[in-house]
């Protein structure tokens, strides 16, 4: 099971577990309507489009309703504390919530139970909180902007909002650096997937790649083009995919998905995520060897 | 923890409000729980102390929403502050894109881009608390004057920097110098 795990912008949604579906603009789990936008919506809305096209099982998302107070995440944090050696996901992907250092601390240590170590992946808040609690390197993805890779790389700071001034920089083309900073202090995911005008997937070791085309500057501006990517990450981890090449292959497919939908800056993300199939279709086979003929594998 | 209904006391929250009276300090404790806030009372470490040898832990992500709660409770402070003290500040590194049509702000890790001609926000991106998609929902689709401040109605480090943006975006549109 692929576990996606993240809050959802609607007050006083309750704590819902549920594999997921699509119903127009909207996602549906346990019968709730979910937004396909900005956020945890989105993240689930790419890795739907993936697993669907790659015919696997829907994700499984666990979400509760938090407008920043709070309350939604520490029920996420506390079910998922309690559940997650039970649910045994193969592919645990962790999305937005309120950061909170001894919870996340409790789930880490809640993971070891697992009898199958899932693959670990962060984005957003959860990325912030797990390496604001020293536990960073048990992750095996991270997917930072170039703010939170200089985040990653301040050993003092607990949110991209604090960062000492010297590592602070908006220039992806200093990602690199930050992330051999952040290693040396191990505060950096096992594979980090950084996303900018220059993708750069990077390892301990240093660069593993580095994605450029097609260049869509527009992406930047779309709020949920970074959560897509990591929707795609997830999905291919959970398709057998090596990291290192599914994180290629998220960062190559959230590009085209821009260009296929001729993005602007006002482009939502939901026009995004419905080019996935199209871009699957015309790539992936040629990206990774995964060729499906319509109606089935080949 | 930050939520002291727990019954887990542990707390590590990485911020602190600092007074300059002890009675402040004892007052906003009891004010911030009541808002539902975890928080705990500690002995500040000198280099950050303003006068007064108490100080309120935080969860620092929370700073916007609980700062809100003190100036409504009236309950005087001197500031916020990370507890660890190191290198770390509140950047507010401002970056402006000029897409043609549209123009976009960053502000820190937040992301604000609006329509030149209509005042539109049309995207927010950026950001990882749970405040931001809400703000993403609330604020597209109105114009930078109308559409509600993410200090007022965020909670979080990512909304005081949105707001940042907004604040920038006004000045640009006002000021005529978007580019």
């Amino acid at each position: 099971m692929m576990l996606i795990v993240g809050t959802i912008p609607i007050r006083d949604m309750p704590l819902t577990i549920g594999k997921v579906a699509a119903e127009v603009d909207f996602l549906i789990v346990d019968g709730r309507r979910i937004p396909c936008i900005q956020g945890t919506g989105a993240m689930i809305g790419a890795a739907l489009a993936t697993t669907d096209y790659l015919k696997l099982e829907a994700p499984c998302a666990l979400l509760a309703g938090d407008i920043g107070q709070g309350k939604g995440s520490r029920d996420i944090y506390e079910y998922l504390i309690e559940k997650v050696a039970e649910l045994s996901p193969t592919v645990l992907a962790l999305h937005y919530w309120l950061p909170d250092m001894v919870l996340t601390r409790r789930l880490c240590e809640a993971i070891e139970k697992c009898n199958r170590r899932p693959i670990m992946i962060a984005d957003a808040a959860s990325m912030y909180s797990a390496k604001a609690a020293g536990r960073a390197a048990e992750f095996d993805i991270f997917t930072p902007d170039a703010t939170e890779v200089a985040f990653l790389a301040d050993p003092n700071a607990t949110h991209p909002a604090y960062i000492a001034r010297h590592l602070f920089d908006t220039d992806i083309t200093q990602a690199p650096r930050l992330a051999e900073v952040a290693y040396q202090s191990n505060n950096a995911a096992k594979l980090l997937l950084v996303k900018g005008a220059i993708d750069y997937i990077i390892n301990k070791g240093g660069i593993v790649a580095t994605i450029t085309e097609p260049d869509v500057p527009a992406l930047e501006a779309i709020g949920g083009t970074g959560d897509t990517i990591t929707g795609l990450v997830s999905a291919l981890a959970y398709a057998e995919l090596e990291l290192p090449e599914a994180a290629i292959i998220a960062a190559r497919a959230n590009r085209m998905a821009g260009k296929f939908a001729h993005a602007t800056p006002a482009t939502k993300v939901r026009q995004v995520i419905a080019q996935f199939p199209a871009v699957f279709k015309e790539y992936l086979c040629r990206w990774s060897g995964v060729c499906f003929m319509e109606g089935g594998k080949l | 923890m930050p939520f002291l209904k727990q019954k887990n006391t542990a707390f590590e929250g990485g911020g602190l409000v600092l007074f300059l009276d002890v009675h402040d300090a004892i007052q906003a404790e009891k004010v911030l729980k009541k808002a539902g806030y975890g928080v705990k009372l500690i002995a500040p470490p000198p280099e950050l102390r303003k006068g007064c040898d108490l100080a309120v832990e935080i969860n620092l992500v929370e700073q916007p929403g609980i700062e809100r709660v003190l100036k409504e409770k009236d309950v005087a402070y001197v500031g916020v502050s990370p507890l660890k003290v190191g290198t770390s500040e509140l950047l507010e590194i401002i970056k402006v894109v000029d897409f043609g049509r549209w123009v976009m702000v960053k502000v820190g890790n937040m992301k604000i881009t609006f329509d030149k001609e209509s005042s539109i926000i049309v995207n927010i991106s950026g950001g990882g608390c749970p405040d931001i998609p809400y703000l993403h929902a609330e604020l597209i689709g109105k114009s930078l004057s109308e559409a509600p401040r993410p200090k007022d109605i965020g909670f979080t480090l990512c909304a005081l920097n949105a707001d940042r943006a907004l604040e920038e975006c006004l000045a640009l549109q006002s000021g005529g110098n978007a580019p």
